[in-house]
């Protein structure tokens, strides 16, 4: 969706409003989006029992601000995130490009490995929250069973994308196995890590969400799903749209850096 | 080189019927194969080479158990009715999902303005889990089936959509412009170029959607339903049935497999002779 289209490239010397079409397009929509939103509840009568307006999100902000509630809930809800990612990666990567490499090792653990990236292993959730309890330990072990796998996939299938002209040069010229595995295996997967991360923060997200409704005492989804249960729906609201501003985040700035980082692949 | 060489010696002397990649292909399936069956073996040992507490005993459970337990749960009915509330909030779902997000996307993918327009919308819901909207949706829906199809809905819909407006957006524009030459209606033009040109993203798409919504009925029936195969595993899990949430995890992960797979043996047709393949997730 957010892909460029090359085709219709405006000159430098176009208008701004020319240039920014889309983007200015898209910034009127979701400026109407609220503006309609906030606008109906003029006529129709608003039940703050089930709908709340903008100007009542904003001043819930205001009010999770002030206190100190939202930035603790968002500490809270980073840490198992950021630890659960950081093992995916140094357990995903270099098994990722252990199948990719070795062809034998590929065979043997790609039936499995597809079984557990195919089947809904968020359905496991419940039994890891009895087993390590609903504190960091707990959620971060569902975040790393989710966000595992999309880095194990990505960096194999860059290992077998690798140019084998690299590694018989690198052969030619004496090179041992570990220089074929730091000179040219890791840098050349590089480009699908970023990849699998992109897929892997939408995965730990869900991990999260649902360690914390299961049964926790801080953390967002613990403030979202409380904020339901007490019918606090502007407060409610608040924390859903920081959610998705941080998952839009998140995925837009991999991808952009992807697209800095690997023009070549940009147009994956 | 070497290695192929002594492919070839093998399979000259086993007869000339084990070609190389006739054995590379067995050798893949004997190893996969291997590993699972090793993982299980030793899963079933596991308890009686590690001394276990008590208390560990009680969340561990062996593949033996399961599997006796899910045919169990097969052989006397009792999966049905939870299975079947499951599959009908993914179908409803999915139903939906498919209605709205082919034309939508075939929307999006015509038009540049409306695309700019709600492309704003359309990263926003993708990039979020659709689970945090799950609270909300409880609230206007109530615990039952309609919330768990809004879960499974938004899931599969935005893959739906994403590749059905990728699909069309890569219509061969010389095409368009040629069956236009011969006086083709704007319906014409669909009907010709674009629908058939966008048919291997959208099963692409139905195939991400398929394992989105597997997803939704799973979360929803966690946290705001009554019955359901997903609810079954969450009392079985807070009983410390540890079999039944094992034998819920492969019923899912099953179906998952079965329709994906499907749907990709649909996929590889279609796309035999295309030279790109339609993006993933």
């Amino acid at each position: 969706m957010a892909v460029e289209n090359l085709a219709v490239q405006p000159s430098p010397g176009a208008s701004f409003v020319s240039r920014h079409r889309s983007a200015l397009l898209g910034a009127l929509a979701v400026a109407l989006f609220f503006a309609a939103w906030q606008a109906i509840f003029l006529i129709v009568p608003l039940n703050p029992l089930f709908f709340t307006t903008p100007s009542l999100i904003a001043a819930g902000y205001v009010d999770l601000i002030e206190s100190g509630d939202l930035l603790h809930d968002l500490a809270v809800s980073a840490v198992p995130f950021g630890l659960g990612l950081l093992a995916a990666v140094i357990v995903g990567v270099p098994l990722g490009i252990l199948m990719g490499w070795r062809v034998r090792v590929g065979y043997a653990l790609d039936p499995l490995m597809t079984v557990f990236y195919a089947s809904p292993l968020v359905a496991l959730a419940p039994l890891l929250v009895i087993f390590f309890g609903v504190g960091v330990s707990g959620k971060t072990i569902i975040v790393f069973t989710l966000a595992v796998f999309p880095f194990i996939f990505n960096v194999a299938a860059g290992v077998r994308a690798v140019d084998r002209l690299l590694i018989n040069v690198v052969r030619s010229l004496g090179g041992r196995e570990r220089d074929i595995y730091l000179k040219i295996l890791f840098p050349s997967v590089l480009p699908y890590i970023v990849a699998g991360a992109r897929i892997a923060v939408g995965r730990a997200l869900i991990a999260v969400l649902v360690g914390e409704f299961f049964a926790a005492s801080e953390g967002i989804g613990y403030a979202i799903s409380r904020f339901g249960d007490i019918f606090a729906i502007d407060r409610m609201f608040a924390c859903i749209l920081t959610v998705m501003v941080i998952a839009v985040v998140l995925t837009e700035g991999i991808r952009r850096a992807e697209r800095a980082a690997f023009p070549w692949r940009a147009s994956q | 080189m070497a290695d192929q060489a002594l492919d070839l010696n093998v399979a000259a002397s086993a007869g000339r019927f084990v070609t190389p990649a006739l054995r590379q292909r067995l050798e893949s399936i004997a190893l996969g194969t291997a590993t699972i069956a090793l993982l299980l073996v030793v899963w079933q040992l596991l308890p009686h080479v590690l001394p276990m507490q008590q208390g560990t005993r009680l969340f561990f459970t062996v593949p033996s158990r399961i599997f006796a337990t899910l045919w169990q749960m097969f052989a006397t009915g009792t999966i049905w009715a939870p299975l079947g509330v499951s599959a009908t909030a993914f179908a409803i779902g999915l139903a939906l999902a498919i209605a709205a997000g082919l034309p939508l996307g075939i929307l999006l993918g015509r038009s540049a303005t409306l695309n700019a327009m709600f492309d704003p919308f359309v990263t926003a819901f993708n990039a979020t889990p659709r689970l945090v909207f799950l609270p909300l949706v409880m609230l206007w829906l109530g615990i039952g089936l309609w919330s768990k199809v809004a879960i499974v809905f938004s899931g599969a819909l935005f893959p739906l959509l994403i590749n059905t407006h990728e699909g069309v957006r890569n219509a061969d524009k010389l095409l368009i412009n040629v069956v236009r030459s011969f006086g083709a209606s704007g319906w014409d033009v669909a009907r010709l170029v674009v629908i058939p040109n966008s048919l291997p993203f959208i099963v692409v798409g139905l195939r991400l959607a398929i394992g989105r919504a597997i997803l939704g009925v799973v979360v929803a029936e966690f946290f705001g339903a009554q019955d359901g195969l997903g609810v079954v595993m969450v009392r079985a899990a807070s009983s410390f049935n540890v079999d039944v949430v094992f034998a819920g995890l492969i019923v899912f992960a099953a179906l998952s497999l079965v329709m994906t797979g499907l749907v990709k043996i649909i996929e590889d047709r279609m796309g035999r002779w295309r030279p790109q393949r339609a993006g993933g997730e």
